[in-house]
């Protein structure tokens, strides 16, 4: 099994048309895509991102310069993911297509890495192995 | 408190990559310096979930200008500006989560994009979808206990 990131971008038009969506629709139809995965037993996890603009962080410069977002030119916002386990790309592409958006938004599905990209004998990779175990609780 | 994602993209993947082998940094000493801001962010007790993602070449983008979505290889169009992982972190304000993203361990070509992550109290809660997300939000920190357990 590998973990996959579905990353929701839309462009301008996609999120003004969204927007006059009724938002009871919109809640059901997600709602009824992401019971659709965790009755499959295949979500880990997900968010949204709130609409307001973000502040972007450039490391071009030290130190590094804040300034108003989304990322230079680029008008395809992200706008929320989800991470689902399943045992190949092609298998969440294929949740990908069910999930209910319209025109004007992607999804870009991407492995999500673990333990077995990473060496195992480095002293930060078991730290960060016990840290997930651990819930990132800072207690332990 | 809230939530904030900071989402990393590498904006110019060789000016990323020169300023890494510039400055001497091999694959060991990137983790090391990452592991170091994880630590510092789980430290303060602020970092609720963080992932890195597969090199953006072996993905796929689904679109849905046309009925039924196309998959084709990816990354999204002609954009450049790729994203690469991300950490959620749960502070009291934009401002303390800028000062977060100024931490992470990154160079030239790189950005981090903070957005602040609604919380499901936000939504109308006597919506029969937003109950049952509560629900099911709750649903998968169950099973992710049960995984981390086994």
């Amino acid at each position: 099994m590998s973990k996959f990131m579905l990353i929701m971008r839309a462009t301008d038009e996609a999120v003004a048309a969204y927007a006059e969506t009724d938002f009871a629709e919109v809640i059901a139809a997600m709602g009824a895509y992401n019971e659709s995965m965790l009755k499959a037993g295949v979500m880990v996890g997900g968010d949204g991102l709130a609409p307001e603009a973000g502040l972007v962080v450039s490391f071009d410069q030290t130190p590094p310069v804040v300034s108003d977002g989304p990322y230079g030119e680029t008008k395809e916002l992200f706008n929320g993911f989800w991470i689902l386990e399943v045992p190949t790309i092609e298998e969440a592409a294929e949740w990908a297509k069910r999930a209910p958006l319209t025109p004007g938004n992607r999804l870009e599905i991407r492995r999500v890495t673990g333990p077995e990209d990473f060496p195992a004998d480095n002293e930060w990779v078991k730290k960060e192995e016990e840290w997930r175990a651990n819930g990132y609780s800072p207690e332990a | 408190m809230s939530n904030y994602m900071l989402i990393m993209r590498t904006v110019d993947e060789a000016a990323a990559n020169q300023a890494m082998a510039d400055a001497g940094i091999d694959f060991d000493k990137m983790i090391e310096t990452m592991g170091r801001f994880n630590e510092e962010l789980l430290a303060a007790g602020a970092l609720v979930a963080a992932e890195g993602l597969d090199d953006a070449a072996n993905g796929v983008v689904v679109d849905y200008s046309v009925t039924p979505p196309v998959v084709t290889d990816g990354p999204y169009g002609d954009t450049k500006e790729l994203f690469n992982g991300y950490w959620i972190i749960d502070v009291a304000t934009k401002e303390e989560a800028v000062a977060w993203a100024l931490k992470v361990p990154a160079g030239v070509g790189v950005k981090t994009e903070i957005r602040r992550i609604p919380s499901i109290d936000e939504f109308p809660s006597d919506n029969e979808y937003i109950a049952r997300e509560k629900e099911w939000r709750k649903e998968l920190i169950r099973r992710q206990a049960e995984k981390l357990g086994a």
